[in-house]
This record gives structure tokens, sequence and C-alpha cells, in this order.
């Protein structure tokens, strides 16, 4: 436990004292929005407002997914400037590490994303108390798959050339399949089932499904899929970190 | 455990298994096709200060990084304080410190921070931890940087948080991996100097090294090269082996003066300084060498045998590749002629 709480400790500090990072990371979102939002409603069938409200869930959706996996990145930066070793050697039970890292991501990529929050009433989405805890507890779950993708994926990374290319390659794909900008009812049904095997396309529907309470899949089902991804994606990670050759 | 011979135990050879820090037992190490350790074996003592020195690529980081639990041997085993540095790693390094050939600091945080967190991350209290790094900052002196952010540090500053960050748990046993590469004399004397205190008061130190005289001070040495441990004694037993003293010659043909040596019956050995002769008695044939070497002598010199011309002897090769430390002490009382 006091191995967990070092491993996110020590990320929330880095934060903490990279100003440029949290300050990046609170302006984003917002030029996301607006610049997304009013570009794409303006020449929308949906109508701006109405198109605001739908692409609201897809942006924060795309906050997370890219804040939770660049905190992953930094994983793949310890690596190389060598500070990994230093924590990896530490009697920390490797699930802590793995966990630890997971958690401080979620919490590093909910920072902008609860910025973002900000926006519901001036967005006038009028979300009612038990709607607006239904859409928090959809960001966790959703920012916890996030982190636990990066984490899998940039514990196997030794260089920090290589890790972005890969993620981009693998991330802009996810994030267009999930239905975040514009809805996959007319998509052709290859797409439709691809959009299946995408976390992110759950992790949309549920926060979606909160602000304007229609769900494309079963809230139960995307809670499982994207509780299952977490658990799986965590465990990968936990045994990267176990592996002896590995520091 | 009663019983002078216990089954369980096959290594009791020097004195029973709590005196011994770090054994391995003939380990071996393969990258593919490149043969990195070629069976090793040694047994360092508790509250030993171990050194393995050898030239760049002889296999140092590979046997340091077995015994630190950071690679796993290809063949063989190795204990570290009683547990297996596989199968127990975890209880192996709740219990070790290392510093690392590479930096391992957060470079953002203050120096304090770093010590803090590393403490947590060593299973101490926050209220523990605190006061540990307090002590450290003390101890090394650190204080007057404390809150100063790692990656502003100097080089030797820097190498003192990462000693001060492998103390934090106050481990038994200190691994240290080229700690002083890179750093100036005083740095480097600084350094050394605290990782003896350390060991005075008990510590196990076990370190790699490619400067023979970051290896003089420690209690024994390994010599090892191409996966090899060539020799394992003391500094001096080392030189001793040598068996007579050091005559080196700077000619303006060392191949040649080689071949001449050797037709005359000497066993010489070409190094980056010059022509190594070991001879009972340098003094005495010396005159008759340099009157009648075929090539012309720059500098003459009698020494006692160092840990370079040890090795120089055992490999035929030169332990520093010719590219010289910043020596903390000066060469042992060299005798020139001209």
């Amino acid at each position: 436990m006091r191995g967990l709480i070092a491993v996110i400790l020590l990320d929330l500090k880095r934060l903490w004292v990279d100003r440029v990072r949290l300050a990046t990371s609170l302006i984003q979102p917002l030029l996301y929005l607006f610049v997304l939002g009013s570009g794409l409603g303006a020449s929308s069938v949906m109508g701006g407002r109405g198109y605001l409200h739908y692409i609201f869930p897809g942006v924060l959706g795309l906050s997370l997914l890219f804040s939770s996996v660049f905190a992953a990145m930094l994983i793949v930066f310890d690596r190389q400037i060598g500070f990994l070793k230093a924590v990896l050697v530490a009697p920390v039970p490797r699930v802590s590490i793995a966990l630890g890292k997971v958690l401080s991501g979620a919490l590093q990529a909910l920072v902008p994303a609860t910025v973002l929050l900000l926006l519901v009433p001036v967005l006038g989405l009028g979300l009612s108390p038990l709607r607006f805890v239904e859409l928090i507890a959809s960001m966790w779950l959703a920012a916890l798959t996030f982190s636990a993708l990066g984490v899998a994926t940039a514990a196997r990374f030794r260089s920090t050339t290589v890790f972005p290319i890969i993620g981009n390659a693998v991330l802009l794909p996810l994030f267009f399949l999930s239905g975040a900008l514009y809805p996959l009812d007319r998509a052709p049904p290859w797409l439709r089932a691809l959009a299946h095997a995408d976390p992110v396309a759950y992790a949309v529907d549920l926060m979606r499904g909160a602000v304007i309470g229609r769900y494309a899949y079963p809230p139960v089902l995307s809670i499982c899929v994207l509780t299952a991804f977490v658990v799986v994606l965590t465990w990968l990670a936990t045994r990267v970190f176990a592996a002896g050759d590995n520091l | 455990m009663p019983g002078p011979a216990d089954p369980q135990d096959p290594r009791g050879d020097s004195g029973g298994p709590g005196e011994i820090a770090i054994e391995a037992r003939s380990l071996h190490k393969r990258y593919g096709a490149v043969h990195a350790l070629r069976g090793i074996d040694l047994v360092v003592r508790r509250g030993e200060m171990f050194a393995l020195l050898g030239p760049n690529g002889a296999g140092k980081t590979t046997l340091f990084s077995i015994l630190a639990t950071l690679l796993r041997p290809s063949e063989g085993e190795a204990r570290v304080l009683g547990h297996d540095t596989v199968r127990e790693r975890a209880r192996v390094r709740e219990r070790i410190g290392i510093v690392f050939q590479e930096p391992a600091l957060e470079g953002k945080l203050s120096v304090r921070d770093n010590l803090y967190l590393m403490g947590l991350f060593y299973r101490l209290s926050s209220r523990a931890a605190k006061a540990r790094s307090e002590e450290l900052l003390h101890t090394l002196g650190l204080e007057e940087v404390a809150e100063r952010e790692a990656q502003k540090l100097s080089g030797g500053q820097k190498r003192r948080v990462e000693l001060a960050r492998a103390l934090v748990a106050s481990p038994d046993l200190l691994f240290l991996d080229e700690a002083t590469l890179g750093l100036d004399v005083d740095a480097r004397r600084q350094f050394w100097g605290e990782a003896r205190r350390y060991s005075q008061r008990g510590g196990t130190v076990f370190l790699t090294t490619h400067y023979m005289d970051e290896a003089e001070p420690a209690d024994r040495i390994a010599l090892i090269d191409h996966g090899r441990i060539l020799a394992l004694d003391t500094p001096q037993a080392l030189k001793n082996r040598i068996g007579g003293g050091v005559l080196l010659l700077a000619t303006a043909d060392d191949a040649r003066a080689a071949a001449w040596l050797h037709e005359r019956g000497f066993e010489p050995e070409v190094g980056a300084r010059g022509v190594l002769l070991v001879v009972p008695e340098p003094a005495a044939v010396l005159p008759e060498v340099l009157a009648q070497l075929p090539v012309r002598t720059h500098r003459a010199e009698i020494h006692e045998p160092s840990l370079e011309d040890v090795f120089l002897k055992l490999t035929g090769r030169a332990l520093e590749d010719g590219q010289a430390a910043p020596r903390v002490r000066g060469a042992s009382g060299p005798g020139a002629a001209q």
C-alpha cells in the first residue's frame, strides 16, 4: 500500500512542479471544445448547440485519452533516463507499481477533464445532480481505462521517439472509431463492428448517456467491458514490470 | 540450527552463511551470440569493500546487474545476503542500495523530495522517510542544496545525492557501478570518502570501476576481463603476485624494443605507456638494457608493481585503454631515470 501511494505521490508531485505541463493541461481542453465545437457545429446538420451537446462527452473522451497516454509516456521517458530503474529496484510489489501508474495517469488526465466540467452550465446542459454524479463516475472509469491502455503499452517501450509514433498510430483510429465526434449509426457495418472492440467507444457512450440520456450500448455492458480492460491491461503492465531482464 | 555440517548449507566455507554477503557460483550470461560472463565464482564477506576491476566491456556491469537483481543469469546462481537473486529478488532488494552508472534522480524535484519519495518506496513511514532524508542531507553535506532541483546540481553533488538515495533504506550492502564516471578529482575523492565511511561503519560495498586507483582502497579486488575473473585477492597480494619490480621503457619503437627484449629471454608487454618488463631486480638489469637496446629510449622508469601492471601482465592489455584517469593519488613513487 505504501508503495502504491509512493508511486502516485511521486507522479503528482512531478505534475505540480511542472507548471508548463499543468498549465497546458488546463488550457488544452478549452481549445478542443471551442475550436472543434464551433468549427464543426457551424457546418453540422445537427445545429450548433445540439451538436455541442453531442460532442461534449466526445471532447471529454479526447482530453482523457490524450492526457492519460501522455502521462504514460513519462514512463518511457523515465526508463530512458534511468530513473525508472531506481523505482523498479525498490522492494515495491510489481502490481503496486502498475496499479499506481494506472491510477496516477488517470488522476493526471482527470485534471483537464475536470476543468471542462466548468462548461456544463455554460453549455446549458442542465444536468440533474444524479446525472452529474453519473458523468463524474463515467469519467473516472474512462480515465482508468485509457490510463491502463497507456501504461500497458508504455511499459514495453524503451525509446521516447518510437512510443509517440506508435501511440498516435493507435490513438487516432481508436478515437475516430469511438463515435466521439459523429454518430456511427450511418457508418458501414464493418466500421460499426470494429467500434465494438474499441474501449473508447464504450467510455464515450457511457459519458454521453449521462449527458444526453441516450446510450448506444447498455450501460452495464459498458461498465463491464471497461472494467475488464482495466483489469487485463493492469495485469499485463504488472507482468512487464515483473520481468527480470527488463531493468 | 545445530550441527557443524548443515546439509541445507553446502557453502559453509568461510564461517557460516551469516558471514557471506555475496556468493556467485558459475555464473554465465549470454546475449544472443555474445558470451558476456563465462563462469564467475566469487564470495564477498560481510563488511568487506570489494572491487571489480576491469576494462570497458569486460563484463563488469553484467555481473553487477546480476548480483544487484537487475538481470537474470543464463546459468549458475547468486545469493546476496543469503537470498537467491532471482527467486528471492524482493528479499534482496529490501536490503541493498544501488548507485547506477546512469543518473537515477527526478531532475525536476528537489533533492529533499527525491530522498523523501525514495524513502516511501522503501516502505518507510512518511515520518521516518522525512527523518532519514534530513539525516542523510546532513551527513552527506547536502543541506545547502536540499531545496534545489536535482537537475541543477553539479556532477559531484548529483552523485552524492545518488549515494544518499541508495542509503535511504539503511541497506546492509551497497552496490556502486562505475559510480564516479566523469567526475573531477575532488568530487571523486569526496564520493569515495563517503563510501568508505559507510564501509567503516560495517556496511558491505561492492563496486565496479576501470580506474585502478578507485579499486586500490578495497579490501579485495577481482580483476575481470572477457567475462572471466583473472585474479582475486587483496591489492597487495595481487601486486606481490607479479614477483618483482617493474621496469617501464618508453622508446622510439616499442614493438621493436619488445621483440629485442624477447630475444634476450625477457617477457615484455607493450602497454599504452611503453614496454613493461617485470624482473626480480629491475635496477640490476637497467644499465645493460639501456646500453644495448637497439632503439632510442626516451624514458626509463622503475617502480613497485601497480594494479595496472598486474592487469597488463595478466592480459597483455592496458586497463585504461590509453585514456588517463583523473588520479586521486599520485602513482606510487616512481624512481625515474633518464
